[in-house]
């Protein structure tokens, strides 16, 4: 009994500083004495942290990126300086700024910065910079504080006339100081895309996902090291820290008990079967701008709610096709790196250069105040000095990764791929004629599913 | 006695149709699109919100009940506001337009 009691006191104590710390940051009694002054605060219990955030994607939005085609290896590419119609525009033409009037004499602050400024940080020392004035600048608790006011991160124009975001640098936030939880993260990338749930088109709930069922956060996935998140590898989303995940990091290479469904995960990806549904925007018209009661015009958008659609599927083995009219996964059945994922499929009208072919990006002031679309391209082309150009409207296709609203009740199962008309079109997956003809019977699992309901007296 | 009985029958399947058709009717998704005039939303541990919209269209105020913890999270934290255009739809149970969609419609 008394061999027992040493390492209980040990579990006591360890369960009483876990939760002790769970409830409360150290720092309280500095930060109630000298105030929370924004990363210089954070880091006099976290020397070079700030400097650290630099060189993340949060704060650059670019990194090198080795597995797409048609771009050069050794400059650095992402939401800061992409060309491509998710949205079309990017970080450098669409900085935060005051749209001209529209025609009920307003205006207002728009570009991606409004979401991310500098991302966070603050619009004068936004995106990519560096130095002690940007270290200074970052808004650590927009991702750390569980008790952020957003009416305090609001663009304001400063005494110089400048746009700039304002953040919540109160003791209040600053003591509500944690790991980061769904909610920071969902706060910028549930509004991805221009709206809720636009371009990702998840909604990571308890009824939606099955690791947030099990109380999981982000970051549980996301495991951060350094502020370096790891990523997949969407096709459309380029830019990343040099760290991946992968489902099988946790759930291994045979994660089912029924070997027959193990036998799937050479050729199919965990995604497949596990998150048969996405939604929201499936297509936009950036040449044609609609008008809203208020006044400002947005692009014309056809959306589905979260979890509303299903994806398609394809062959890919981590490297990307990328042209001005396709951006998506590359592979084939002959690639054994290649397994099926499901993709959610974006379509989108934009601009183009009839001289080059290629994509033209577009300034969101100029037709947010007045539907102008080619005002628009044209303060877009001035900005990246692009001098000749000839605007013709064209469409590009996008696939984008379909990596949440994992479920296991709802999961594929076998009658939902192996039948005709079932869910995969084996033939244009590049399965013969005869060998689609056996991969659509029951014949395929028929025993095996005999068995399995009787093993688990399931009726 | 056949026709008093059939007249009965008929009476009472057209009641019951009444009563089964103003019940679904009830029980209907009102949608609207409307600017937010008032938010009552008592602290952060609160489970519920009362919320005012005023209908762009008829410019008439509907009083809306927010239960979900997401919408709640964002009065809570203010990322909605009074003064934000928001799209709903909502169901009337018991007297009160409960919502169960309430989003943004603004965008970038």
């Amino acid at each position: 009994m008394g061999k027992l009691t040493i390492p209980f006191a040990m579990l006591a104590v360890l369960i009483t500083v876990s939760v002790t710390f769970a409830k409360d940051h150290p720092g309280r009694e500095y930060m109630e004495k000298n105030g929370f002054n924004g990363a210089a605060t954070c880091e006099e219990c976290h020397p070079g942290v700030a400097r650290e955030f630099l060189d993340t994607v949060h704060w650059k939005h670019a990194s090198k990126v080795t597995n797409v085609d048609n771009i050069d290896p050794e400059q650095e590419y992402g939401m800061k300086n992409r060309e491509y119609t998710f949205c079309n525009g990017n970080d450098i033409v669409n900085n935060l700024k005051e749209t001209p009037r529209n025609s009920e004499g307003k205006s207002k602050f728009t570009g991606c910065n409004t979401c991310h400024p500098g991302d966070p940080g603050d619009e004068l020392h936004g995106v990519g910079s560096t130095g002690p004035a940007a270290e200074a600048s970052i808004d650590c608790l927009v991702c750390h504080s569980s008790d952020y006011d957003f009416r305090l991160r609001k663009p304001v124009k400063d005494d110089k006339g400048r746009v700039i975001m304002r953040q919540d640098r109160t003791v209040k936030a600053a003591l509500a100081v944690a790991r980061p939880s769904a909610k920071n993260c969902m706060t910028c990338h549930e509004s991805a895309g221009g709206g809720a749930y636009v371009k990702r088109g998840f909604l990571f709930t308890r009824e939606n996902d099955a690791h947030a069922a099990r109380g999981m956060v982000c970051v549980d996935c996301h495991k951060t090291r350094k502020h370096k998140i790891p990523t997949g590898f969407d096709p459309n989303n380029w830019a990343n820290d040099g760290v991946r995940l992968a489902c099988a990091d946790c759930h291994g290479k045979s994660p089912h008990k029924d070997t027959h469904i193990n036998m799937h995960t050479d050729r199919i990806a965990c995604q497949t079967c596990h998150i048969p549904r996405t939604g929201g925007a499936f297509s936009k018209d950036f040449t044609n701008w609609t008008k809203q009661r208020d006044g400002f015009y947005e692009p014309t958008t056809l959306n589905k709610e979260a979890n509303e659609t299903t994806p398609v599927f394809a062959w890919y083995n981590g490297a990307v096709a990328n042209t001005p009219r396709f951006i998506g996964p590359k592979g084939s059945r002959d690639d054994k790196k290649s397994r099926i994922y499901p993709f959610k499929v974006y379509q989108a009208k934009a601009y183009y250069n009839k001289l080059d072919g290629n994509l033209l990006s577009m300034d969101f002031a100029p037709p947010i105040a007045t539907g102008d679309t080619l005002a628009g391209v044209a303060s877009a082309a001035k900005t990246l000095g692009i001098k000749k150009y000839e605007p013709v409207p064209g469409w590009q296709t996008i696939y984008l990764a379909s990596s949440h609203l994992v479920t296991r009740t709802k999961a594929l199962s076998c009658e939902n791929c192996h039948a005709p008309n079932g869910v995969l079109n084996f033939r244009a997956l590049g399965y013969t004629e005869i060998e689609t003809e056996k991969l659509t019977t029951p014949s395929i699992f028929f025993e095996e599913y005999v068995k399995r309901h009787a093993e688990k007296d399931d009726w | 006695m056949t026709k008093a009985l059939s007249a009965a029958l008929t009476f009472t399947l057209i009641a019951l149709a009444v009563v089964s058709f103003s019940s679904v009717a009830h029980a209907d998704e009102t949608k609207m699109l409307g600017v937010i005039t008032k938010i009552d939303c008592a602290g952060k541990d609160a489970k519920t919100a009362s919320v005012v919209l005023k209908d762009n269209k008829s410019e008439n105020t509907v009083s809306i009940t927010v239960n979900d913890d997401l919408t709640l999270d964002k009065f809570k934290d203010h990322r909605i506001v009074e003064g934000d255009e928001i799209r709903c739809k909502y169901e009337t149970k018991d007297g009160k337009n409960v919502s169960t969609y309430f989003r943004k419609t603004a965008g970038c």
